[in-house]
């Protein structure tokens, strides 16, 4: 197994962040993982430690969670210092330009369109509504918005309907008749 | 030996009545309609039909899941081919070379080549599996509560370490992220509730399917939509179907690509991609057309597709034997396994030894359906590569919420899903791989519980953890790995080696 590729580029069609912003990326990911590690730390010994059911004292619940965030914040602080060795002016410059590229614009609006959908949509409108909205939503977004070059309405248009109608009257039906799930 | 032919025969005959053929039949072509769609991957497609399969039996149900699982690690190789785009991770070595081979009009060729090389590399996998697994099992019976501690933690680190060979930091703290995230909810010895907040949905932890649903579906949704590129269908109207010269022609290459493959299947956590560029990488290095490679070389293609598919088999070896999982689509396996009342684990063997034998005849099915869908369905499989994700992503979004809801019906889960896709999407994006954190979450409770009952049986004597033969083993396997994992450490190492060989020459 020491043989391994060092990991041959792939000649997928993305369009990713330079290094210089990863790095910054990575600092501020440290810091997260310093944080975390620390307060999980202080959940794990702080932790009841079960004295008046006199267990052995090695096998308190907070032992595992108390190693885990140590072992994650020696990660966070080397993953920051090593951040800080390689940073190079500029960078967060990088990193803020990757943050606020449309390729990431893109993720947003699906995120947003997602959880529109299900912490909003789904429970208040039954299923299938709340489905039927979403679907159509998506796509009308994608195709006629965000796409580059944008597609004509029409033809998106009653794509989206035909799309949107069949996934929630497919989803609706298989779901409640063949699978007996109360759907939310 | 003529007790496991006997089984065998009697998995094979077990799946040979209408419904279990009428299932192979749709779960592959699921599958590799599944792989063949880009953005949609295995783990994803397995994740999403267990709750499909939720109410089936058993037996049909770990049918359709694992028939949809190789279905789809095949699929990707379709895209690879003729978009230049991985359908699946697990094919992005397969890009390499079935592309320029479509550029140069053999389009068919490729993809007949792919066809049988996958087919030829599960059938190797699955030869492994009938042979190993029996004995690994026999073996793990001798395992105690320290050794499955190690073999925990073996797992992640492993885990860890190859699936981000760039940069092996940022898959430990994606495993150690994992465990922690195995830590919330009611522990197994003391039965304490930790991390729970008061909130009672927590109580029972966080379940694997959701938070495998978002990891692998929400997260893989947003992935795509990200992405602006557009790719171009490459395709022509040669034959499909190989000669069987071409295919003899590479046999050493088939062979060797479908034991790498299998042996990175068996290293828990590391799956079809890592499979598929070990054997590529060991191909152009023992080719005599080693300048062809990365321009269409046949060979290259072979060796790729051979050691992906090899990786299906080899991973339910540890998944059956150790109820370590390996591979991500394997982790979900393991999940719907509990589900449906299947235990796998050192146990298996001896109380449903059929389990092991029913799943090598499945995969063996599936290989058939691979080879008669892969060769006859050309034309319809390209259709299916046209169809626009703005259209597909939305309908998959839904079914990660139904997915997610269905099981257990509660909106907990599907909070779980999204919480897991967001966290995953920025975790990718910064190059964190996912299946350490995966194989963290199974194996979570697998470690704390074995650590402590072990301390708890040497009243707090941590010595048989260090001192005990095959616990000792693991453990310098651990320590060396990681250490190997520290750049300054590796480079002194490497350099003591090499000094070491030139004075040998010199």
């Amino acid at each position: 197994m020491t043989d391994l590729p060092q990991s041959p580029q792939v000649p997928t069609p993305t369009d990713d962040d330079a290094n210089p912003a990863m790095i910054k990326a990575d600092l501020l990911a440290g810091l997260i993982f310093i944080v975390l590690g620390v307060a999980v730390f202080y959940g794990a010994w702080t932790m009841d430690r079960l004295e008046v059911r006199r267990i052995q004292p090695l096998t308190i619940p907070g032992l595992v969670p108390g190693m885990l965030s140590l072992a994650l914040t020696v990660c966070g602080v080397v993953l920051t210092l090593r951040s800080l060795r390689q940073s190079m002016p500029g960078d967060w410059q990088f990193l803020g330009q990757a943050i606020l590229s449309g390729a990431t614009g893109r993720a947003m609006v699906v995120m947003a369109l997602a959880l529109v959908y299900t912490l909003g949509l789904v429970g208040t409108l039954p299923f299938w509504a709340a489905t039927f909205l979403f679907v159509f939503a998506f796509i009308m977004v994608f195709e006629c918005w965000l796409a580059e070059p944008r597609k004509p309405i029409l033809p998106s248009l009653l794509w989206a309907l035909g799309i949107a109608v069949v996934t929630s009257a497919t989803v609706t039906l298989v779901f409640e008749r063949v699978f007996l799930v109360r759907l939310p | 030996m003529l007790d496991g032919l006997f089984m065998l025969g009697a998995g094979l005959a077990h799946f040979l009545t209408p419904l279990s053929l009428f299932n192979i039949a749709w779960a592959t072509l699921l599958g590799i309609v599944i792989g063949a769609l880009p953005g949609l991957t295995a783990t994803m497609g397995v994740a999403l039909l267990v709750t499909l399969t939720y109410k089936m039996a058993p037996d049909q149900a770990i049918l359709c899941l694992m028939c949809v699982y190789s279905g789809a690690i095949y699929g990707g190789s379709r895209t690879a081919i003729l978009l230049a785009i991985p359908g699946t991770p697990a094919s992005a070595a397969t890009t390499l070379d079935g592309h320029p081979l479509a550029l140069q009009g053999k389009a068919g060729m490729a993809m007949g080549l792919a066809t049988t090389s996958s087919a030829l590399g599960t059938l190797i996998g699955i030869v492994a599996l009938a042979l190993i697994a029996p004995l690994l099992a026999e073996a793990a019976l001798k395992f105690g509560t320290y050794e499955f501690f190690w073999l925990a933690l073996f797992g992640v680190v492993i885990s860890g370490q190859l699936t981000a060979i760039d940069d092996p930091l940022k898959g430990y703290i994606a495993g150690i992220l994992g465990l922690l995230v195995a830590m919330i909810g009611m522990e197994t010895l003391h039965a304490h509730q930790r991390f729970t907040f008061g909130i009672p949905s927590l109580g029972g932890g966080v379940d694997l399917i959701p938070a495998m649903v978002g990891a692998f579906g929400f997260a893989e949704i947003l992935g795509v939509m990200k992405r602006h590129a557009q790719a171009r269908i490459v395709s022509s109207g040669d034959r499909v179907v190989p000669k069987m010269a071409d295919v003899m022609r590479y046999k050493w290459t088939t062979l060797r690509s479908g034991i790498i493959g299998t042996f990175v299947g068996i290293v828990p956590g590391v799956g079809e991609d890592v499979g598929a560029w070990a054997s590529y990488a060991a191909a152009k290095r023992k080719s005599k057309e080693r300048h062809l490679f990365g321009k269409g070389s046949q060979e290259g293609l072979i060796a790729a597709e051979t050691g992906n598919s090899a990786v299906v088999p080899g991973a339910m070896i540890p998944t059956l034997t150790l109820a370590l999982p390996g591979s991500a689509a394997a982790a979900v396996l393991i999940a719907a396994m509990f589900i449906h009342g299947i235990r796998p684990g050192p146990l298996l063997m001896t109380e449903s030894p059929e389990v092991l034998y029913q799943v090598v005849a499945i995969l063996f099915f599936s290989t058939l359906g691979i080879l008669v869908f892969g060769l006859t369905l050309t034309k319809p499989l390209v259709s299916v590569l046209a169809v626009p994700r703005e259209r597909l992503m939305a309908v998959v979004y839904v079914l990660c919420v139904v997915g997610s809801f269905a099981i257990t019906q509660r909106m907990f889960d599907v909070y779980v899903m999204i919480a897991f896709g967001i966290i995953g999407f920025i975790l990718r994006e910064m190059k964190y791989p996912m299946a350490p954190l995966v194989l963290g979450i199974i194996l979570g409770d697998l470690l704390d519980l074995n650590l402590r009952r072990g301390l708890m049986l040497t009243n707090g004597d941590p010595s048989p953890f260090f001192t005990r033969p095959i616990s000792a083993v693991i453990c310098l396997v651990i320590v060396f790995t990681i250490l190997m994992s520290i750049p300054a450490v590796s480079k002194r190492v490497r350099a003591l080696f090499t000094r070491g060989s030139s004075q040998a020459t010199g």
